[in-house]
């Protein structure tokens, strides 16, 4: 088989899906044959493999020649992929089943042509796609929140397109070559384009699009959501800028801030939200680092994210999808109806918190462990606090909320058949890889000279572990935990959604009154000299009167005598 | 928005699983005691620091949230006049 871009097999492929729609076996097969095909194609790609061009003077390069960072994220983008249509396979009219599954295997597919672009312009095409084909995930709910929050989402990945590509016009301006690869962060090109890969990486600040749109996606089209954007961007950072020390701090920040609000936000798959943004935290702080540990570490962490968060997603979104609630605040007690959903649940939240023979402990301590050999002691005990937070929100809160703590009185079905396959899936992958860890490290960049499981290791996060969940415990028996309360946490988002409003109201305020004296001014002044004139040209006015002939004689001849009398002076 | 709901009746196994909870963090923080691990930070040199960094993180972060929630908690609705 000859084999084509990676990117290819996923878009054609969406062209198909909307001609499938009066036969939805054949729609469910074509499908699933997307990503496995996908898969096959990059798995029979021939060594050195590289698409490249000439365009008006430039080299264009819309496929890299492959290397093990791109392939272990193109395999997993396909694993992904095809977890998410397996979820997803259930939709049904109301659905609009072909809007979400077009738009879901597009979004896979400029997912893909991002992380094999070779040059700034194929970037920039994958990267607009990337947000302009997932909003439909989040319109297709069809709530006046979800087509607002698609909205703000839309105008803030369009603007991270925008500010991608004035860097990259900078950028080949300055150097004659629009190819993608390492960057030094110096000049006004390195920022626009680390600035562009930020806002989708969600750095602090700039993070609010992801907590405001990913909870307003329909249950499965949040399932892809938290797979393909933030993972490009942190894919993008990896290739562009590793060992930038500003990373360090930012993911530092990252992985610390999210925590706090994830404790208080009743929404659960917000408070998941929230979570991914602690999760990149610790991706982005590991590229900061640079090392080969910390890149290993940094890929396997993505890696098993992606799977563990798409699981707890599917598993927010199986309860979402059979009782039409996310609340913590109205969901509890569900584990007796839903038990294989509470399982897979549990299997998430276990991964997420890093517990042993889960995937997430065979990843996150490559980071934790390359922070200390890069010697950030200080940085170290931020990311072990924001580990142990992964514990009380993900670990804890995600599993406890939904599925036990109060009987919401709830009681329905287990989630579909296809949902099931789908989470257990996701399960069989995260127990797989925690098992048998040498599973990823043997498709990591760099070979990996690092053993997860020793007795220290193992010892230590079962203390923490233990203690923090011990916590979460005593907070709970002494009824100190924050209850779930039916409620809106501000963030940096009330800048543009409420402050801005208020700012223009204010501006617009102020300029009435400023405009309001002016024109009382104006039309004053304009006023009094209309009665000026009015005064002396109106009809009574002395200039307008009527003299008579002699007066004017007159008023001659007493001019004349005037002068005739300053003559003899 | 009342602080807690009153149909809280937790599962009757529940007990038991905090028991084994509080079962094992006494176990591996004595065990902490009787091993030599193998150390690459100032901080992992004192003893329980795991257990200790674990507990109190997670009693700080709970109450600094509680703080946080004073601060930036609204009605549901707040947004929705947008």
């Amino acid at each position: 088989m000859s084999s084509v871009p990676p990117f290819l097999i996923f878009l054609a492929g969406a062209l198909v899906v909307p001609l499938l729609r009066r036969v939805p076996m054949v729609r469910a097969a074509w499908l699933l044959l997307i990503p496995v095909a996908g898969a096959l194609n990059l798995w029979g790609l021939p060594e050195g493999y590289q698409l490249q061009y000439e365009f008006l003077g430039y080299t264009l390069t819309p496929v890299r020649t492959v290397d093990r960072l791109s392939l272990l994220f193109g395999y997993l983008f396909h694993l992904a992929a095809f977890i998410g249509i397996v979820y997803s396979l259930h939709l049904g009219k109301g659905d609009r089943p072909s809007v979400q599954y077009a738009s879901a295997v597009v979004y896979a597919g400029s997912g893909l042509g991002a992380v094999f672009a070779g040059d700034f312009i194929t970037l920039f095409v994958f990267w607009e796609l990337l947000g302009v084909s997932s909003v439909f995930l989040i319109w297709a709910r069809r709530t006046p929140r979800a087509i607002a929050a698609g909205m703000r989402y839309l105008i803030v990945h369009v603007g991270s397109g925008v500010v991608l590509l004035a860097g990259a016009m900078v950028h080949a301006h300055g150097t004659g070559s629009l190819d993608f690869g390492q960057m030094e962060l110096r000049g006004l090109a390195a920022w626009l384009v680390f600035l562009a890969f930020g806002v989708k990486a969600a750095f602090p600040l700039l993070h609010t699009w992801l907590v405001d749109a990913y909870p307003e996606g329909t249950p499965t089209g949040t399932v892809f959501l938290s797979t393909f954007t933030t993972k490009t961007a942190v894919y993008a950072l990896a290739r562009g800028f590793p060992g930038e020390e500003y990373l360090i701090y930012i993911g530092a920040a990252m992985a610390c801030f999210p925590i706090f609000y994830a404790v208080i936000e009743n929404d659960l798959r917000r408070t998941l939200s929230y979570s991914m943004i602690n999760q990149i935290g610790f991706m982005v702080c590991g590229i900061g680092v640079g090392s080969t540990l910390a890149i290993n570490g940094v890929v396997a962490q993505v890696f098993n994210h992606v799977i563990f968060k798409q699981l707890l997603f599917m598993s927010m979104g199986a309860v979402m999808f059979v009782t039409g609630k996310t609340r913590a605040s109205d969901l509890g007690g569900l584990w007796r109806s839903m038990p294989w959903t509470t399982a897979f649940c549990i299997v998430g939240a276990a991964s997420i918190s890093a517990v042993p023979l889960f995937n997430g402990f065979v990843s996150k301590s490559m980071i934790m462990s390359s922070l200390l050999e890069g010697h950030h002691y200080w940085v170290w005990p931020f990311m072990l606090l924001a580990s142990a937070g992964v514990v009380e929100h993900a670990g804890i809160k995600i599993p406890y909320f939904a599925f036990f703590a109060h009987d919401s009185g709830i009681r329905t079905r287990e989630a579909p058949l296809n949902m099931l396959l789908a989470m257990g899936i996701g399960a069989a992958v995260c127990l797989g890889i925690g098992i048998w860890p040498d599973l990823l490290y043997g498709l990591l960049p760099y070979p990996v000279d690092y053993e997860p499981y020793t007795y220290t290791h193992v010892l230590t996060q079962i203390q923490l572990l233990c203690f923090a969940i011990g916590a979460v415990a005593a907070f709970h028996l002494w009824k100190l935990y924050p209850a779930e309360i039916p409620s809106v946490n501000l963030d940096v988002d009330w800048v543009y959604r409420r402050g801005a409003a208020r700012v223009t109201r204010w501006t617009g305020s102020v300029v009435a009154a400023v405009d309001g004296v002016f024109r009382e001014r104006v039309l004053d002044t304009v006023d009094r000299t209309l009665r000026g004139a009015f005064r002396t040209h109106g009809p009574r006015g002395i200039l307008a009167r009527t003299w008579p002939a002699g007066s004017m004689v007159l008023w001659v001849s007493i001019l004349l005598a005037a002068f005739l009398f300053l003559q003899f002076l | 928005m009342s602080e807690q709901r009153p149909n809280s009746v937790p599962p009757p196994w529940a007990g038991r699983i905090l028991a084994g909870l509080f079962a094992l963090c006494a176990i591996v923080l004595v065990w902490d005691f009787f091993v030599d691990r193998k150390v690459h930070h100032p901080f992992e040199e004192w003893p329980v620091m795991y257990p200790l960094f674990g507990f109190a993180g997670i009693s700080l972060l709970i109450l600094a949230a509680k703080g946080l929630r004073r601060l930036v908690m609204r009605r549901e609705d707040y947004y929705d006049d947008e």
